[in-house]
C-alpha cells in the first residue's frame, strides 16, 4: 500500500493562481445573480449548498498537487453538476443524466490514465511527474486524461451535454458551470498535463489542433441554425473550447498563452451572455427566438452588456476576445513556420482557416441573435406585458463582466497578460509584448474606435439625419392583415440558406438524428445485451448446461 | 466468545418458534435483540483479534486435528463485522416491511438460522462443519426466497434449490476427495498436510469442484443463472441479505479461504479468478442495462460487482486484496441499501417496474436521497465509498501489468454509471405518474435503516485511513500469509 499522504497535497503556482481568482469571481457573481433569479424556487437551501460545494471542490481540484486528490474533487464536480442541472425544468433530468454519463464516464477513463501514470512513475505527486510520450501505453494514458478534460470543457466529440443542459438547467447554473467553471477546469487540466506532466510530441499536438479546429467549425455551424437562445449560446460554448484546445495544441508559448487567455476571456463573456439570456427569460418567460424581439429599448442595461459580450465573443477589437484569438492565430502561424512536413503544414493552415472562419461565423450568428432578441419588432404579447429592466442583482453581474471584457481588451498588455497569462507560461519561455511576433497597440486602436464613434455621432446629430420611416397598416387585396403576425422578421431564418446548401444538408440532417452525439451512439452498443438476454431464457436445463460448460472449461484449464 | 456467533442466532430461532404463538410481536423483539448483540460482539472481535491475532475455540475441549474447532482471525472478524452489521440494519428495516406478509415469525426464525449458518461458515475451522453451516444457510435461503409464495417466487426458489444442491454436492465431493488424500478434515491440518505431499491431479480436480461449487454460491458467470430470479423474487430484506452478504460469505469468503489458505494459490488459479471476475463484470453489467425490473437490475448488478471482487482477488497483490476486501464491504453496504430502497419503493407504490415509476423524489425524499447515494457510490463517483475501492482495484490491476483487464474494469464502471443513472432518472426524477399521487414515505424504522446504510456508504472510504486501516490490513494479511495459515493456527493452539 503506497502511502498516499506523505507529500504535499496542494500547490499554488503561476498556472493555477489566476484560475482560482476567476473561480472566486464567478462564484460571487453567480451568488448575487441567483439571489434574485432563484427567488421563490423550491429547494433553495440545496441549491446554494451545491453552488458553494462546487466552488470549494473546483478550487481544491485546481490546487491539487496529487493526482488522487485531483480525481476526487474533479469527480465530485460532476456530481454537483448533475444535481444542479436537475433543478431546472421538467425535462432537465434527461440532460442531467446525459451530462453525468459523459462527464462521469470520462472520469472513469481518467482513473485508468492515472493508473498508467502511476505504473510508470510510482508517484501521484504532480510536480514530480514528467513523462515522455514514447510508448503506446503512455499515449493512451494521455488520451484518457485528455478525454476527461474534453468532456468537462465540452469539446467535440464529448460536447453534446452542453447544449442540452444549457436549455434545461437553471440559467445561473449554466452560466456558472458549463460556461465558465467547467471550461476553466477542463482547459486548466489539459494545459497542466500538456505542459507539466507529459512532454508533448508533434503528433499529439497535431491531434489536439485537429480536435480544436473541428470543434470550432462544427459547433459554430450548429449554432447558426438554432432557434433557441439558450441552445444557441450552448453551441457557442462548445465552439469556443475549440480555440482553447487549438491554442494549447500549437505547442509554442504564444499559442498556449493564447489558449489560456481565451479560456479566461471566454468564461467572462460567456457567463455574461448566459446571465443576459437569463434576464430575458426572467422577464419574458421564454427563450424561443421567434417569440422575442425589440427588447433593446425595454432592457437597456441587459442589451448593452449583451452587445459588448457578443462583440467580444466574435473577436472584434478592442475587446478581449480579439486579443486572445490574435495570440492563438500567431501561435498557429509560428507552428506553421516551424513545421517541415507537408501534412502538418496543411493541418496548420486548415486550423488557421477554421479559426478565422469560425470567428466570422460567430459574428454572423450573434448578428442574428441580437436582431432576434433585442432589435427587430416587438411582438404584441411582449408589448402587452409592460416589460421593465430587471433588478440590480441581475444586471450588475452582467455589467461587471462586460466591463471586464472591455478592460481586458483595451489594457490587454498592462493587466491580464502581464499578471495572469505570461507568468503562467513563464517556465516555458519568458514572454513579453516585444517578444510577440505580431503586436498591436490596443489603446491606440481603442481610441481610434472611440474617436470614430464620437465622430459618427456628431455627424449624425449635425446632419440631422432622420430615419425616414413611415409605418402603416398593411393590406393585401384590399384586406387588412395583421402586421405583426405575418410580416415580422424575427431573424431566426437568416441562415436557412446555409442549412439548405446541397453539401451541408445531409450533414445537418445527420446532426439532428444524433449521429455525432457520442451519447446517442453509445446507446446502440447496448443492443449486445439482447444476445445475453436471449441466453437467459429461464429454463432450468439451459442453466445447468451453462454450468456444465463452465466446469468443462475449468477442468480443461486445471486438470491436464 | 466465538461460539456466541452461532449459538445466539440458533437460540433466537428456537425461542421465536417456541413462544411466538403466545405473545405477539415477540419475534420482532427477539430477532432485533439478537442481531444487535451479534453486531456488538462482532465489533468487540476486532479488538480481540488485534490483541491475539488468531483465536481458536475448541468445541468440547478436544484438540483440533481430532476435535472440531472455531477459528477467528483477521479475515473472519472482517467478515463477521460486515455480516452482522448488515443483518442488524436489515432486521430493523423488516420490522415494518415484513408486516405485509403473514407468519412474520417464520421469517424471523429462518433469518436467524441463515445468520447462524453464515457466521458458522466464517468461523468454522474444519471443512465438514463449513459444509454443514453452508447447507444450513442455503436451505433457509431457499425457503426465504419462496416466502411470498407467488408463482414466480416458487419457481425461483425451485431453480435456486436445484442449482444450489448441485453446487453443494460438488463441494461435498471435493471435501471427500481431500479427506481421502490427507486423512483429515481440519483446515489447518489439510493445509500443512498438502505442503508435504505432491500436488497431483487430484488437487486440481478438487480445485475445479470447489471453484464450480463456491462459484455457483457466489454467482460467478457462468454459474450465476439462479441469482437474478432468486434475488428479485425474494422479499426485499431477504434480497438485501442475499445480495449483500450471503453470496459473499458462502461464495467469496469460502473461495478465498480455501484457495489462499488451504489449497495454496498458484498463478493458474489467480488467472482463472481474474478471467471469471472479468467475465462476471461484463456479462452482469450488460444484462443489468437491459432490465426493466428494479430488483432484477440490482441482482445483475450484484453479479457484476462480485466480478470486481473476484478480479481483485485474482490480481493477488496486497494492494489489490485490500481493494477487493474494501469493495466487498462497500458492496455489502450499498447493495443492501439499494435493495432496501427497492423494497421501500415497492412498499409505497406497489410497483417495481422502471417504466411505471417516475418523479418519486417529491414523494419519497428519504428513499430517493439514500438511493441516490447508494447508486453514486456503486457507480464509483468520488468521494463516496465505492469510488475508493474501484480506484484501488484498477490501479492495482494496472500496476501488475494487466492493462487490458483494467481497461475492461473501467468500461464496466462506466456502464454501471449508465444503468444506475437510468434507474435514478426513471424512478425518482421526471414526471410523477398520476397513479402515485397519493404515495407516502415509508415508516420510520425503514427510513432509519436506509439512512444508516447511506451514511456508511458515504464514509466507508475512511476505512483506508489510519485508525481503521489495521482492520482491513489484518484481513488482507491472512490472505497473504497463504498456506502458512496452518502453522499459524497450530501455533495459536499451543
Amino acid at each position: 500500500m503506497p502511502n498516499l499522504f506523505s507529500y504535499p497535497f496542494f500547490k499554488l503556482d503561476q498556472l493555477n493562481s489566476f484560475i482560482i481568482l476567476a473561480i472566486g469571481l464567478f462564484t460571487i457573481l453567480t451568488l448575487i445573480y441567483s439571489s434574485r433569479f432563484m427567488k421563490g424556487k423550491p429547494q433553495l437551501i440545496q441549491y446554494y449548498t451545491y453552488i458553494i460545494l462546487t466552488a470549494i471542490a473546483a478550487v481544491a481540484a485546481v490546487l491539487a498537487n496529487n493526482l488522487i486528490l485531483l480525481l476526487v474533487f474533479w469527480g465530485f464536480l460532476g456530481l454537483t453538476l448533475y444535481l444542479l442541472i436537475n433543478m431546472g425544468d421538467e425535462k432537465s433530468f434527461l440532460a442531467a443524466k446525459k451530462t453525468l454519463i459523459i462527464v462521469g464516464g470520462s472520469d472513469a477513463l481518467m482513473i485508468f490514465g492515472i493508473g498508467i501514470v502511476y505504473y510508470f512513475t510510482n508517484s501521484f505527486q504532480m510536480d514530480r511527474i514528467r513523462l515522455e510520450l514514447n510508448n503506446g501505453l503512455l499515449i493512451f494514458a494521455y488520451i484518457c486524461i485528455a478525454i476527461a478534460c474534453f468532456a468537462k470543457a465540452g469539446a467535440m466529440p464529448f460536447h453534446s451535454w452542453v447544449p442540452d443542459s444549457a436549455v434545461s438547467a437553471p440559467i445561473p447554473v449554466v452560466a456558472y458551470l458549463p460556461a465558465s467553471l467547467d471550461k476553466l477546469l477542463g482547459i486548466y487540466l489539459l494545459a497542466r498535463i500538456s505542459l507539466n506532466l507529459f512532454v508533448m510530441n508533434k503528433a499529439m499536438n497535431s491531434l489536439l489542433m485537429l480536435i480544436g479546429g473541428l470543434t470550432i467549425i462544427a459547433a459554430v455551424m450548429m449554432a447558426l441554425v438554432q432557434h433557441n437562445l439558450k441552445r444557441l449560446l450552448g453551441y457557442h460554448a462548445v465552439s469556443q473550447v475549440g480555440y482553447m484546445i487549438l491554442g494549447i495544441g500549437t505547442g509554442n508559448p504564444v499559442g498556449i498563452a493564447g489558449g489560456l487567455f481565451h479560456m479566461l476571456n471566454n468564461s467572462v463573456y460567456k457567463s455574461c451572455l448566459f446571465f443576459g439570456a437569463g434576464n430575458v427569460e426572467y422577464r419574458i418567460n421564454t427563450t424561443e427566438l421567434d417569440e422575442l424581439g425589440g427588447l433593446g429599448k425595454l432592457m437597456p442595461i441587459t442589451y448593452a452588456s449583451f452587445l459588448i459580450a457578443s462583440i467580444a465573443i466574435s473577436g472584434v477589437p478592442p475587446f478581449n476576445g480579439f486579443a486572445s484569438k490574435w495570440l492563438i492565430y500567431q501561435g498557429i502561424i509560428l507552428n506553421l513556420q516551424d513545421t517541415k512536413s507537408v501534412v502538418q503544414s496543411i493541418l496548420s493552415v486548415f486550423c488557421l482557416v477554421a479559426a478565422m472562419f469560425g470567428s466570422a461565423l460567430t459574428l454572423a450568428s450573434f448578428a442574428k441573435l441580437l436582431h432576434a432578441v433585442f432589435l427587430g419588432q416587438r411582438l404584441n404579447t411582449i408589448k402587452a406585458k409592460g416589460i421593465k429592466e430587471v433588478s440590480w442583482a441581475m444586471w450588475s453581474p452582467c455589467i461587471i463582466l462586460a466591463a471586464i471584457c472591455v478592460i481586458f481588451g483595451v489594457f490587454v498588455f498592462a493587466i491580464p497578460l502581464k499578471y495572469f497569462i505570461f507568468p503562467a507560461v513563464s517556465n516555458y519561455q519568458i514572454l513579453s509584448r516585444q517578444s510577440l511576433p505580431g503586436s498591436w497597440s490596443p489603446l491606440l486602436a481603442a481610441s481610434f474606435i472611440i474617436l470614430a464613434l464620437v465622430l459618427g455621432f456628431i455627424i449624425f446629430k449635425l446632419g440631422r439625419l432622420k430615419l425616414n420611416l413611415r409605418q402603416d397598416s398593411t393590406f393585401s387585396g384590399g384586406e387588412i392583415t395583421q402586421p405583426q403576425a405575418e410580416n415580422m422578421v424575427t431573424g431566426i431564418d437568416f441562415y436557412n440558406t446555409i442549412k439548405e446548401m446541397a453539401f451541408l444538408r445531409p450533414v445537418y440532417k445527420m446532426a439532428q438524428q444524433g449521429i455525432f452525439d457520442i451519447y446517442e451512439q453509445g446507446k446502440k452498443f447496448f443492443s449486445i445485451s439482447k444476445v445475453f438476454q436471449y441466453l437467459h431464457n429461464g429454463v432450468l436445463p439451459t442453466y445447468l448446461i451453462w454450468m456444465l460448460l463452465g466446469m468443462t472449461c475449468l477442468f480443461f484449464m486445471l486438470v491436464r | 466468545m466465538l461460539l456466541f456467533f452461532i449459538t445466539i442466532p440458533l437460540c433466537a430461532a428456537f425461542l421465536i418458534s417456541l413462544f411466538n404463538r403466545k405473545i405477539k410481536n415477540l419475534s420482532d423483539f427477539i430477532a432485533n435483540l439478537a442481531t444487535f448483540i451479534l453486531f456488538l460482539f462482532s465489533l468487540s472481535s476486532i479488538k480481540l483479534i488485534s490483541l491475539y491475532k488468531i483465536i481458536v475455540y475448541r468445541l468440547g475441549g478436544w484438540m483440533p486435528p481430532m476435535g472440531i474447532c472455531l477459528v477467528g482471525d483477521g479475515l473472519a472478524s472482517f467478515m463477521l463485522v460486515t455480516v452482522n452489521l448488515i443483518s442488524f440494519l436489515v432486521m430493523i428495516y423488516s420490522i415494518s416491511y415484513m408486516d405485509r406478509y403473514t407468519d412474520k415469525w417464520k421469517f424471523h426464525a429462518l433469518f436467524m438460522l441463515m445468520l447462524a449458518g453464515m457466521n458458522g461458515v466464517i468461523l468454522s475451522g474444519d471443512l465438514f462443519s463449513l459444509y454443514l453451516f453452508l447447507e444450513m444457510a442455503s436451505i433457509s435461503a431457499y425457503v426465504l426466497v419462496a416466502f411470498g409464495t407467488e408463482p414466480e417466487d416458487l419457481e425461483a426458489s425451485f431453480k435456486y434449490a436445484i442449482m444450489g444442491s448441485i453446487a453443494s454436492i460438488f463441494i461435498l465431493l471435493g471435501i471427500g476427495l481431500l479427506y481421502s488424500y490427507t486423512s483429515t478434515l481440519n483446515m489447518a491440518d489439510i493445509s500443512s498436510g498438502l505442503l508435504n505431499k505432491p500436488k497431483g491431479l487430484l488437487v486440481g480436480f478438487v480445485a475445479v469442484l470447489f471453484l464450480a461449487g463456491f462459484g455457483l454460491k457466489s454467482a460467478l458467470v457462468p454459474f450465476h443463472t439462479w441469482l437474478p430470479d432468486a434475488h428479485s423474487s425474494a422479499p426485499s430484506p431477504v434480497s438485501a441479505i442475499l445480495s449483500g452478504i450471503f453470496i459473499k460469505t458462502l461464495g467469496i469468503y469460502a473461495l478465498a479461504r480455501i484457495f489462499f489458505n488451504i489449497l495454496g494459490i498458484s498463478d493458474k488459479i489467480l488467472f482463472l479468478f481474474m478471467v471469471l471476475g472479468v467475465l462476471s463484470m461484463v456479462v452482469g453489467a450488460l444484462l443489468a442495462m437491459a432490465q426493466n425490473d428494479i430488483k432484477r437490475m440490482l441482482a445483475y448488478s450484484s453479479i457484476s460487482q462480485i466480478g470486481y471482487i473476484v478480479f481483485a482477488l485474482g490480481i493477488g497483490t496486497p494492494l489489490a486484496l485490500l481493494g477487493g476486501l474494501l469493495h466487498l464491504f462497500n458492496h455489502a453496504v450499498f447493495k443492501s441499501l439499494l435493495f432496501l430502497n427497492a423494497g421501500a419503493i415497492e412498499y409505497s407504490t406497489g410497483s417495481r417496474k422502471l417504466s411505471d415509476l417516475g418523479g418519486l423524489n417529491s414523494k419519497l425524499p428519504i428513499t430517493g436521497g439514500t438511493s441516490f447515494i447508494g447508486s453514486m457510490s456503486i457507480a464509483g463517483i468520488p468521494p463516496l465509498g465505492g469510488f475508493w475501492s474501484k480506484l484501488i482495484i484498477i490501479i492495482a490491476a494496472v500496476q501488475t501489468g494487466h492493462i487490458g483487464f483494467a481497461f475492461v474494469a473501467v468500461l464496466v464502471s462506466i456502464i454501471t454509471l449508465v444503468y444506475y443513472l437510468k434507474f435514478q432518472s426513471f424512478v425518482f426524477f421526471g414526471k410523477l405518474n398520476q397513479a402515485y399521487i397519493k404515495v407516502r414515505e415509508v415508516p420510520l424504522v425503514m427510513k432509519l435503516a436506509m439512512v444508516f446504510l447511506a451514511g456508511i456508504s458515504i464514509f466507508s472510504g475512511l476505512l483506508l485511513t489510519p485508525p481503521f486501516k489495521d482492520f482491513l490490513q489484518s484481513a488482507t494479511g491472512i490472505l497473504l500469509s497463504g498456506t502458512a495459515y496452518g502453522q499459524a493456527i497450530f501455533g495459536a493452539i499451543k
